[in-house]
Parts: structure tokens; C-alpha cells; sequence
């Protein structure tokens, strides 16, 4: 009945009409809508159009707003170890990364951070990588990144700002114009179906790949604390079921589409070029240093970091033996 | 028709029958004045922070994150103490159709019963939101979520303290200035500003 | 009606009744909004059971937590916004143009140009406006310039009032259409299509409207002299003339293919060049002897008012939009039109007329944010190409239909910022326009272009090539 009824408004950060990056907290809403006949109704609201996007976390944590869907590295200027549950350069893979949130204290890790600005975070979401950015010339050298004026986000930001470039971060909407206008020479922001969305290749005919400043991709369905422990454990399961199936239908969507995409790169003039090996080792040595750095200067992330140091190390023995390797 | 438009430059309201002041709307005002035209003289600083900026990157190649961000940070300081300053100036904009033709008492019912019904509550109620925004920034170390932006958020964010708290003032001065007329309390000073 | 509708009219309504006190806009809608929130409330805290009686489905969804929000939007999109920089920067070069002398040589000199021509000034304005919509996209920057550089020059050569601030204002607006464009590229993003397309589809449509500006003043010219006078001596054309037009025009030319240039060439962002700008309008001051520490003092507090006044009106909105979407008066609208069934074109009139009218309260971007996705939905999604009405429409993707919607969308949306009693080109103008002129002129004046847009809108409805044959050219189309 009327008492059992959970009707939220859920603010997401991407915009719904963007594949993969914007529909999937929709989707999770139908699902639970159609599961429990309508009883627990999450009404999706447009970036920006009730809180500032770069805003979700706090104004859950605050309860302005029950709950939303966040990327939960826009929170970096407030949670320095944020991103690490959001994208990390040369970090897990996919499925790597769901195992660390299940068996390798990673959920743990986030509901204690998380829940020191009362908010509950819930792991809703998942991509591959995303590609490595569209450029106006290609990247054959470390010394091609120098000088170079390119919109890239959070850690992997930090890294190629160490390697010389000039880094900023213009919102999404944006990117289009500044580089058709020259004033940038480069942008990374999502996969390529979102990108080529955004018209992209129209201004910067070279998308690179691979997407070595995240491998994998997370977002996470953020409830306000209070709310949360005043639902029923059994609305708690069926949330939590729904964000688990998120999981699984954002990660096919995003393994799903790109292919397509990138299979018709030829005929709209794109190159799809991929950044050589000695450049990604260096971008791998200076994203060492970066996290380091990070690390040393704080002590949340120092711990999420260690955790995910000490996963990646014993998945390593599986990952090595058990698959074929890449080139099979 | 038109010989009676004088162009007079910078938008300044035109002279008429003003409002008389009071010991408190003299010394608010005045205050507000003095600040208003003080950080009338950050945009000078915009200017120089982005031609610096054009400059920097166009001869050496490069972008000063820091640099970019201050533009944005001294824009809205400087129109948040604007806020108040352009109440003192009454330069916000109004409706000037029905109320353009109102006798100077018909006004001041006007302005009287809207700064107590609808300014004063609205300036209140985000400086009441305020401070709870600015310590949150404070207590987590908030900084730029660019990494090579600007730390210390909350001082920016802090400025919504400072220019809602300016205008609460200046709502105030121009409430008594609206009750000395209506009520002769407190005492009117001179009709002249 | 459930009770979170009445609630929404009763904004919307008793805003407009409310403006008509001449209390600051500004701070009618961050005051009212908080009244109406209050009800809401209130209503939800101690009337429960009236309201579950009286409308048992209604969800007030509305609290004291929920309003603290204001405070975060606020600070996102009035302070943290890098683009409105751009807004302050323009004042000040328009007010350093106005106080140097350069901008009334600069009209001198044109209308020069134009002769004997009736409407000359006007004309020139026209033109101007067409470069500097073509170098900003920040909506208000143009608007401003405009009316420091041309009002005073039309009003001393005897235009009618109406006739110049509303050209001014009209052609200010252009900006928002011609590319580069704001509010073209948060429409982009909400659709998730390519702006590089909306760019180019926006250009002819651009074009022609300002050539519809034009053949208005010429037609005045003849059908009614008084209202556009030519120059009272015009001297006649010779070799001195054209010097002294070149020497006249070049400083603030090149000023103006400067600020264009270094957005054209990659050289700075809009906001960039606007401060660029301000810095050459300083220069040229000096150079003509006009800039000294009590100059540069008024005009900093002049452009400290005016872009306090504008951001005053944000303030307010962004509160008045947080309780109209805290109402759900979004979920009203798209519910009425379901409800109406009117098949695609049908469907799609409406929509354009819902946007001209909510553009007399509402601006722009709470329209394209509340307004937009719902009409896109119903369009198609380019990701889901099997679904909506591009088809029925005529179209050959779901692309070419969101282009070509999105700009009859622009072109109404537009309007709002023309049509009383909250439009933002009109407050830009009021606030830097001489003392005479008063809001009324302005809004009599606004009327014969917004006719002329609802022209372009009808134009733009039947040829839907003007907007799709440039993006078709481009590469990967
Ligand atoms: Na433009
Ligand atoms: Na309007």
C-alpha cells in the first residue's frame, strides 16, 4: 500500500540520450518499476536540472535530494581517493574491478569513505575503456604530448600534465567547440559511441586507442544514508539486485556497441590509431609517480590504493595463466 | 520625441524624486558604496588575468590552470558585492509600466512591502543556506576537481556569505528609507541622496 | 489537476501578476518562489489528510532540505560559470567604446557609407550586430555593445525610440542563432547530437532572419521616413570622405577583427577574447587621449552594475526554476500534450508554441533544460533509430529531424528573450540605454521582429533545406 511506496527523484550525471555513459540508471529504474508493479518509482532527472552534477554526492550526503547516479570522480576536489573507485590510469579491467568490489574489500573501502559525508554508495554501473581521446595529428612520440593543449579528466589528467601537456578540463557540452575552434589540440571524454555522438571526428580525425587512463569505467547509485537504513532489508535486496543487473547490462551495452562504431570509422574519415608501445610505458611510469604522489598525500587514498595494489597482485597469478594472451 | 532623450553615458538613473535617507541608511550606504566601487576595480583584474593568460600560452605554449580559474573567481566576487551596491544605486531592473507613472509615496508602499515580504525573506534564506555550503567546503579541504586548478573553494564559495550579507544590508537601509517616508520613522535626513 | 499543478499555475501566475508592481524582477522570483514552496510545505506537513481527500493522488514532493539546493545552483550556474565571464568583459569594452568616441566615429563614418539612405544607422547596427554574432555566442554580450555603440547615435540622428532600442535589441539576439552558440551547444548536449551540426544547420536560418531585419528597415524607410531619418546634411562622397572613413573605421575595426580573430584563429576562447578586447577598447582610449583613472573608475562601476543586475535575474530564476521543477510543472506540460494527440506536426506546433509562450516568463535555459528532451524523445533517438516520429515527418534519420526541430526550437526560443515581461535582451538594453528610453519603448519596439521571427519559424517549418543542406555538405554528415 500508499506506506510501502518509494518514490525518489534520482539526479544522474551524464545526460539520459547518451548511450551506455547516460541510460543505464534509467534503465534500472524501469526495472525496478516493473519488478514491484510500480511500488518503488526512482523518477531520472537531467544533469544540472536539480542539482549541479559536479554537486551530486554532497547534496545526497545533505539530503537535498534521496538519491542519484554519479561517476563518483567528480567528487576528486572534495574525496581526493574518489577516482579510484571512478577510473584509475593502467588500473583493473572490468571484471577485475567487480571482483575487487566484491572480494577485495572494495565495497567495504567505499561505504566506510562514503559514508563519512552520509552517503550510501551502491556499485550500479560499469564500461571497458574508453578510447584514449580524438587528436588533430597523430601521437607517435612522448614528445608529441609536449606542448599539447588536451581536455582530459582526473588522474589520467594528472599524468599526461606531468609528460608536458597543457591539461584542462572543459565540460562535455563544450568540447566540440574548442576544438573546432583550436583552442584546444585534443579531447579525451568517453567511448566512442558517445564521442562520435558529439561530432568529434567532424574537428580531430585521430582517435587514439588504447584507453590506458581507464581501463574500466564505474558509476554508482548514491543513496542518502538515513534513507537508506530506514528502507526495509527487503527494499535494500530488490535496490540492490536492480544495481547488480545495472552492472551487467551497462558493461554489454558498452562491450556491445563499440565495434559498430569503430567498424565505421573508414567511411567518415576516421583514424583509429593506436599509441605505441614505448609511449605507454612511459605513460605507465609517470602514472607510478602520479598515484604516489596522491598516495602520499592522502591517507584515504593511500589505503584504497594499497587495496587495489594488493588485488591486482594475487588476480595477477589468475589472469596470467588462466587467459590466452591478447594477440590470440 | 526624441529631443527630449539625452544620452547621458554609463546608464545612470535618470534625476528624480528619491527617497528620503536616515542615520542608518547614510552610514549602510555609504558603506556599501565605498566596497561596491572598490570591487568595481576587479574586472580590471579579469582583464589582466586573461590577457596574461592569451599571452602565456600563445608564446610559450602552455596554460596556467590556476589563472584561468582566478577569472571566474573574481567575476563572481565582484557581482556578488555588486548585488548590494546596485540596490544602493536602485539600478535593479523593474517593470517601469503601471509603477514608472506612481506618485514617490505609491513607490515606496511598492518597495517597502516588497523588500518585507519577498527581498529580505530571499536574501536571508540563501545567507541562512549559505553558511552551512561554505563550511562544508571548509571542513573537507575542498580544491578545484581540476587538477591543475585553484585550492581553498571555500573561500570563493564564501562570497555568497559575504554579498548576500551586503544585500541584506542594503535592503535594510532602503526599508528605512522607505518607512521615513511612509511613517516618518526613522527620521527622514533630506530628500536629496 | 493534482495539487503540485495548481501549485505551479499559481507561480507562474501570480509571478506575472506580481511584475506588474514594479518590484525588482530579480527579487519577485527568488521571493515568490519561496512563498509558493512554502505553501507546498505546509500543506504536506500539517494538512495531510485534507490533501489526501481532496487529491489523493498527488505527490508534494517539496522541502525546507530540498530548497537548501538553491544555494548549490547558485553557486554552478551563476558563479562557477566560466562562459558568463564573458558577460562583464563585453560591458567593459562597450562602456571603454562609448567613453573613448570611437564607437560614435565608427557609426559616423558608416552611415557615411549608406548615405542619403533612410535607415543607414539602423542598417549598420544591423551589420555589426551580424559580425559580433558571429564571434560571441554568449547571449547579452552583443546585445550590450550594440546599444552603447549604436543607441545613442540613432536616437541624436531622430530615430524613433522604438525603432532603435528595438533593433538594437532584435539584432542582439542574433548571436544565440549565428554560430558560435551557447545556447546551441547546451541544446547539443541535451539531445546528445553533434553542435558541429547544429552549427551549420543554424547558419542559413541565421542569415536569413537578419536579412529579414533588413528589408524591415528599408521598408520603413519608405512606408514611414520619420521613424528612420537619413543623416541631416549628408556630405557628398569623395575622395576626402573615404580617408576619413578609413581612419575612422580602421582603430575599431581592427579592434572588432581582433576580438573575432582570436576566436576564429584559435587564439582564445569567446571569454578570452572579450578580455582581449576590453584591453584594445583601453588602448584605443589612450590613444585618443580619453582614458584617465576617473574613466576607467566609472566605467568599472557602471559594468559592476549592469552585470549585477543581470545576475540578479539568474539568482532569481534559478530559484523560481528549483520550485517549478520541485512542483513537477515539466511532468504538467508534457501530460497536457500527451493529452492532446495531435499526430507529429500537430504535436510539434504545439511544442513551438508552449516554448513562445513559457519564453515570456521563463529564460532560455530553463526552457532547453525542462522543455527540449521531452520534445527530442518524441522526435527519435539517433541511438535507438527504430522508434519516434522522424519517420512520419519525412526525414531520412532521426538526426536530420533533431536538427531541424532543434532550430525552429531556437529561433521561438529566441523570442523569450524579446518578449515581456522577463527578457533578458530587453533588461541588457534597459540597462545601458540612455535614461529616456524607457522599458515600454522597448517593448513596442520588439514587436515587429518578433513577427519577423515567427516569419523565419513559418519559413524554416516548409524549407527544411535551408537548415539541412549546409550539414549534409560536411564531411561524415
Ligand atoms: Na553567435
Ligand atoms: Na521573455
Amino acid at each position: 500500500d500508499a506506506q510501502d511506496r518509494i518514490r525518489w527523484r534520482v539526479p544522474i550525471a551524464f545526460p539520459s540520450a547518451l548511450p551506455a555513459l547516460g541510460d543505464n540508471m534509467p534503465w534500472v529504474a524501469e526495472q525496478l518499476a516493473a519488478a514491484t508493479d510500480g511500488r518503488i518509482e526512482f523518477r531520472v532527472v537531467e544533469p544540472g536540472e536539480m542539482v549541479p552534477a559536479l554537486e551530486l554526492s554532497e547534496a545526497v550526503g545533505q539530503g537535498q535530494i534521496q538519491a542519484g547516479y554519479n561517476w563518483l570522480g567528480y567528487d576528486q576536489g572534495r574525496i581526493p581517493a574518489s577516482p579510484l573507485f571512478s577510473a584509475v590510469p593502467f588500473g583493473m579491467e572490468p571484471w577485475e574491478y567487480i571482483a575487487w568490489w566484491k572480494h577485495g574489500g572494495g565495497q567495504t573501502l567505499a561505504e566506510e569513505i562514503y559514508g563519512a559525508i552520509n552517503v550510501m554508495p551502491l556499485f550500479c554501473g560499469i564500461t571497458g575503456p574508453e578510447t584514449a581521446g580524438w587528436f588533430k595529428a597523430p601521437i607517435e612520440s612522448v614528445e608529441d604530448l609536449r606542448g599539447l593543449r588536451i581536455r582530459f579528466a582526473g588522474l589520467g589528467g594528472q599524468v599526461i600534465a606531468s609528460l608536458g601537456a597543457s591539461v584542462s578540463l572543459i565540460p562535455g557540452g563544450e568540447i566540440f567547440q574548442s576544438l573546432e575552434r583550436g583552442v584546444i589540440d585534443g579531447a579525451e571524454f568517453a567511448l566512442p559511441i558517445v564521442d562520435q555522438r558529439l561530432g568529434f571526428h567532424r574537428v580531430a580525425p585521430y582517435n587514439l586507442f588504447p584507453g590506458w587512463h581507464q581501463p574500466f569505467t564505474a558509476f554508482h547509485f548514491i543513496v542518502n544514508l538515513d534513507t537508506w537504513n530506514a528502507l526495509s532489508s527487503a527494499d535494500q535486496a530488490l535496490i540492490r539486485l536492480a544495481c547488480q543487473a545495472g552492472v551487467m547490462n551497462n558493461l554489454a551495452d558498452s562491450e556491445g556497441l563499440q565495434g559498430e562504431v569503430i567498424a565505421g570509422f573508414p567511411d567518415i574519415g576516421v583514424t583509429a590509431g593506436v599509441l605505441p608501445e614505448e609511449v605507454l610505458r612511459e605513460l605507465q611510469a609517470a602514472t607510478e609517480i602520479v598515484l604516489a604522489e596522491q598516495a602520499a598525500a592522502d591517507a584515504d587514498f593511500a589505503r584504497v590504493f594499497e587495496s587495489q595494489r594488493e588485488f591486482s597482485a594475487m588476480y595477477r597469478y589468475w589472469k596470467e595463466l588462466g587467459y590466452l594472451p591478447r594477440d590470440f | 520625441m526624441s529631443n527630449d532623450t539625452p544620452t547621458a553615458p554609463l546608464g545612470e538613473a535618470g534625476a528624480q524624486a528619491r527617497l528620503p535617507h536616515t542615520w542608518l541608511s547614510k552610514r549602510i550606504d555609504g558603506l556599501l558604496d565605498v566596497v561596491g566601487s572598490l570591487a568595481s576595480w576587479l574586472w580590471i583584474a579579469v582583464v589582466a588575468a586573461i590577457v596574461i593568460n592569451v599571452v602565456y600560452r600563445y608564446i610559450l605554449r602552455n596554460n596556467i590552470g590556476q589563472l584561468e580559474e582566478l577569472q571566474w573567481h573574481l567575476y563572481a566576487t565582484a557581482f556578488l558585492i555588486g548585488l548590494a551596491y546596485t540596490v544602493v544605486h536602485d539600478e535593479h531592473v523593474r517593470v517601469d509600466v503601471i509603477y514608472g507613472s506612481r506618485s514617490l509615496r505609491t513607490k515606496a508602499w511598492v518597495d517597502f512591502l516588497g523588500i518585507l515580504i519577498f527581498a529580505l525573506p530571499f536574501a536571508l534564506f540563501v545567507l541562512y543556506y549559505a553558511w552551512p555550503f561554505v563550511v562544508a567546503s571548509y571542513v573537507s579541504g575542498e580544491r578545484s576537481v581540476n587538477p591543475s586548478g585553484l585550492p581553498y573553494r571555500f573561500l570563493i564559495k564564501g562570497m555568497l556569505v559575504l554579498g548576500f550579507g551586503l544585500l541584506v544590508l542594503a535592503f535594510v537601509s532602503r526599508l528605512t528609507r522607505t518607512t521615513a517616508l511612509l511613517f516618518g520613522f526613522p527620521k527622514p535626513i533630506r530628500a536629496e541622496r | 489537476m493534482e495539487f503540485n499543478d495548481v501549485l505551479a499555475v499559481v507561480l507562474f501566475g501570480g509571478f506575472i501578476l506580481l511584475l506588474f508592481t514594479g518590484f525588482p524582477i530579480a527579487w519577485l522570483l527568488g521571493g515568490f518562489s519561496l512563498i509558493v514552496a512554502g505553501m507546498a510545505i505546509y500543506v504536506d506537513l500539517n494538512m495531510q489528510d485534507w490533501l489526501v481527500e481532496a487529491f489523493p493522488n498527488t505527490w508534494l514532493d517539496i522541502s525546507w532540505r530540498y530548497m537548501s539546493a538553491i544555494v548549490r545552483n547558485i553557486w554552478s550556474q551563476a558563479m562557477a560559470n566560466e562562459v558568463l565571464v564573458a558577460l562583464p568583459m563585453f560591458i567593459f569594452m562597450g562602456y571603454l567604446l562609448d567613453r573613448s568616441g570611437i564607437a560614435e566615429a565608427l557609426m559616423k563614418s558608416f552611415a557615411r557609407v549608406f548615405g542619403p539612405l533612410r535607415g543607414g544607422y539602423a542598417i549598420t547596427v544591423i551589420m555589426i550586430g551580424i559580425l559580433l554574432a558571429a564571434s560571441t555566442g554568449v547571449v547579452g554580450a552583443s546585445v550590450v555593445l550594440l546599444a552603447l555603440l549604436g543607441l545613442p547615435v540613432m536616437l541624436n540622428n531622430r530615430y524613433h525610440p522604438t525603432v532603435a532600442v528595438g533593433t538594437v535589441t532584435a539584432v542582439g539576439t542574433l548571436g544565440i542563432l549565428i554560430p558560435p552558440s551557447i545556447m546551441l551547444v547546451l541544446m547539443a548536449d541535451r539531445l546528445a547530437i553533434s553542435p558541429g551540426g547544429l552549427f551549420m544547420g543554424a547558419l542559413l536560418p541565421g542569415l536569413m532572419l537578419a536579412s529579414l531585419y533588413v528589408l524591415y528597415i528599408v521598408a520603413l524607410g519608405f512606408f514611414r521616413p520619420s521613424a528612420v531619418p537619413a543623416p541631416v546634411d549628408p556630405e557628398p562622397i569623395t575622395p576626402r570622405v573615404i580617408v576619413q572613413l578609413l581612419l575612422a573605421v580602421l582603430p575599431p575595426f581592427g579592434l572588432i577583427f581582433a576580438v573575432l580573430g582570436t576566436i576564429f584563429f584559435g587564439i582564445a576562447t569567446p571569454t578570452e577574447a572579450a578580455g582581449v578586447g576590453a584591453l584594445g577598447a583601453g588602448l584605443l582610449a589612450l590613444a585618443n587621449g580619453k582614458l584617465s583613472f576617473r574613466v576607467l573608475k566609472e566605467v568599472s562601476e557602471a559594468t559592476t552594475r549592469s552585470t549585477a543586475f543581470i545576475l540578479a535575474i539568474v539568482v532569481g530564476a534559478v530559484a523560481f526554476a528549483h520550485v517549478l521543477r520541485g512542483l513537477e510543472g515539466d511532468l504538467l506540460i508534457r501530460n497536457s500534450l500527451l493529452a492532446l494527440d495531435l499526430g507529429p506536426t500537430g504535436t510539434l506546433i504545439v511544442i513551438l508554441l508552449i516554448v513562445f509562450l513559457l519564453g515570456f516568463v521563463l529564460d532560455w535555459i530553463q526552457i532547453v533544460l525542462v522543455i527540449l528532451p521531452l520534445a527530442g524523445a518524441l522526435i527519435g533517438n539517433p541511438s535507438q533509430p527504430m522508434s519516434g516520429m522522424w519517420m512520419e515527418l519525412g526525414f531520412e534519420g532521426p538526426e536530420q529531424a533533431l536538427i531541424w526541430f532543434t532550430l525552429l526550437f531556437a529561433i521561438v526560443l529566441q523570442t523569450s528573450f524579446l518578449t515581456p515581461p522577463v527578457g533578458f535582451a530587453l533588461f541588457y538594453v534597459k540597462g545601458v540605454a540612455p535614461p529616456g528610453v524607457t522599458l515600454m519603448h522597448i517593448y513596442k519596439g520588439v514587436i515587429p521582429f518578433i513577427l519577423l521571427q515567427g516569419l523565419a519559424v513559418v519559413i524554416v517549418f516548409f524549407w527544411r533545406d535551408l537548415v539541412l543542406w549546409l550539414p549534409g555538405l560536411a564531411p561524415g554528415g
